[in-house]
């Protein structure tokens, strides 16, 4: 049985994908790469990290709202991750969703996902499944 | 959140693209923080102007909206650019940075939005009493909501657009009386005087409060150029939109939880702004955007003087001020001194024009230029800046 996470819906859309999960706020301007996607904002645990093509969850945005534009411009470029999954929604991650087009799910306790687990975000009703776990995934 | 058959329309995509995805930015914002509906604004100001600051990932954003045929509902204004094009001789000099800020001016004006890039609009309109905005740029929303009594929440760049296009805000935060009443009493105990004085009072007050509206006790008949000094530095480091300059204005009350504030406090508040004591490349004087009345201070104090070979001095203001200021300009620039407009220090390429100190009077600038131009900063009186600039 899939195990079902029931959080807010903020943008509709429905995507399934692997979650690339961060216990650190990220700020998307000056922490993201928006050429690559890679994160490089400094000490954040996913420092290195690509959110291509991920189900990104993190607990929060931080810093300027031109981050909305970096999140539009990655997906875009298609490097950007394919759905969100945050703890609290901020302004600058929701602007940022709903002008890129991909769902969004907050108020999400995010420390039930792991790095890898498949997952699918259901931004209609607000729901994230964790499908496979990440020892099952990667057989 | 209730829309209306029309916003309903919008939402829908009715009005094109543009408009739907404006009006998505809206509700999903006003669904956030449990708006009911949205209401009408008197103008919008908007934020992410600069090249320096936005970069491509905004301008491919802003490409796509004017595509669309975005035009702007109501009134509407902008943050500073990386370039003032009338003083290019004191810009950087890269054709690539040019084009691209002239590109963004460019798309800004098409969608309807006024290219007097500042951030005191005010100065160039003051909107009345009671209005709603949606403006961004933290230091003219607490401004707007402390001095001018129109209101607005803190917008960033995409929500302020998104409402410019639409002419419409959703109704929460400071725009619902009932979360406009002060929360705490901040008692000044010592008499202020310079807006330095006042910026580092916010610098101290922002990193203390949390998200609480405070009063003020103890400011002596402050002007509003101090009160937009230290209206500015509060929202720097901290969450503030709204304060109020004594506690005899309507909406404050006298029995809140109480925070005294000591010389100690200023003065500790007044040495962090400062990285270095070494000697100035540039003086920068204006953030937020001079008024009239600070251009003649200006100008009074260095009429007759010389700027010292190898330093720089910058006073930035809007345009429309600039011209009405047009004959301390004169008397600045005779100096040696640049009035510079439609930019500031903060938002150009600094590092580029050769700048690695820079003193300024204003609390914002030396609390974000060390991160955001990478230049390290004397926070310093009016007049000590006018000594640092100026040959014995």
């Amino acid at each position: 049985m899939p195990i079902e996470l029931k959080g807010r819906p903020i943008t509709s859309g429905f995507s399934r994908g692997k979650a690339l999960v961060s216990k650190n706020p990220l700020s998307f301007l000056g922490g993201v790469d928006p050429k690559t996607g890679r994160i490089i904002e400094k000490n954040h645990d996913l420092n290195g990290k690509t959110l291509a093509n991920t189900i990104l969850c993190f607990p929060h945005g931080h810093g300027s709202t031109v981050g909305s534009y970096v999140l539009y411009s990655l997906v875009r470029r298609g490097v950007g991750p394919k759905a969100i999954v945050n703890e609290t929604a901020d302004p600058v991650v929701v602007a940022g969703a709903v002008i890129a087009g991909i769902p969004m799910v907050g108020k999400v306790d995010i420390s039930q996902i792991r790095t890898g687990d498949i997952v699918e975000v259901d931004g209609y009703k607000g729901i994230v499944r964790i499908l496979k776990g990440e020892e099952e995934s990667c057989i | 959140m209730y829309l209306t058959k029309e916003e309903e329309g919008i939402y829908e995509g009715e009005e094109g693209w543009a408009n739907q995805i404006a009006m998505r930015i809206l509700v999903k914002l006003g669904d956030l923080f449990e708006a009911d509906r949205l209401i009408p604004i008197d103008s919008a100001h908007i934020s992410g102007v600069s090249y320096k600051t936005i970069g491509d990932a905004a301008i491919e954003f802003l490409e796509a909206l004017a595509n669309a045929g975005a035009k702007s509902k109501v009134r509407s204004t902008a943050n500073p650019a990386g370039i003032d094009y009338n003083h290019l001789e004191e810009m950087v000099r890269t054709p690539k940075l040019h084009e691209r800020q002239a590109r963004i001016i460019e798309l800004y004006r098409n969608m309807g939005i006024n290219p007097i890039l500042t951030c005191t609009p005010y100065y160039v309109r003051r909107p009345r009493e009671g209005v709603h905005l949606a403006w961004a740029e933290s230091s003219t929303v607490i401004y707007a909501n402390s001095i001018l009594h129109s209101w607005t929440n803190r917008e960033g760049g995409p929500s302020a657009l998104a409402a410019a296009l639409i002419g419409k805000t959703p109704n929460y935060g400071v725009h619902k009386p009932e979360n406009r009443r002060a929360d705490v009493l901040v008692k000044v105990e010592t008499p202020l005087r310079e807006e330095v004085e006042f910026g580092a009072l916010g610098i101290h007050i922002g990193r203390v409060l949390k998200d609480e509206i405070p009063s003020f006790e103890g400011l002596l008949r402050p002007e509003e150029t101090h009160l937009k000094h230290l209206g500015a530095a509060m929202a720097s480091t901290g969450m503030a939109s709204l304060f109020y300059p004594c506690v005899s204005c309507p909406k404050s009350s006298d029995r809140l939880e109480t925070i005294s504030v000591d010389m100690d406090d200023l003065k500790n508040a007044f040495e962090s702004l400062s990285t270095t004591d070494a000697s100035p490349d540039m003086i920068y004087l204006g953030c937020p955007h001079c008024s009239v009345e600070e251009v003649r201070r200006i100008a009074r104090k260095v009429k007759g003087r010389k700027i010292r070979d190898g330093v720089k001095l910058w006073v930035c203001t809007s345009r429309y001020v600039r011209r009405k200021a047009e004959e301390y300009v004169e008397i600045i620039e005779a100096a040696g001194g640049k009035v510079i407009s439609d930019t500031c220090a903060v938002v150009t390429w600094l590092k580029e024009l050769g700048v690695d100190v820079l003193m300024t009077n204003s609390a914002k600038t030396a609390y974000y230029a060390p991160t955001m131009n990478r230049v390290e900063t004397v926070f310093a009186s009016l007049d000590q800046c006018i000594e640092a600039a100026c040959q014995e």
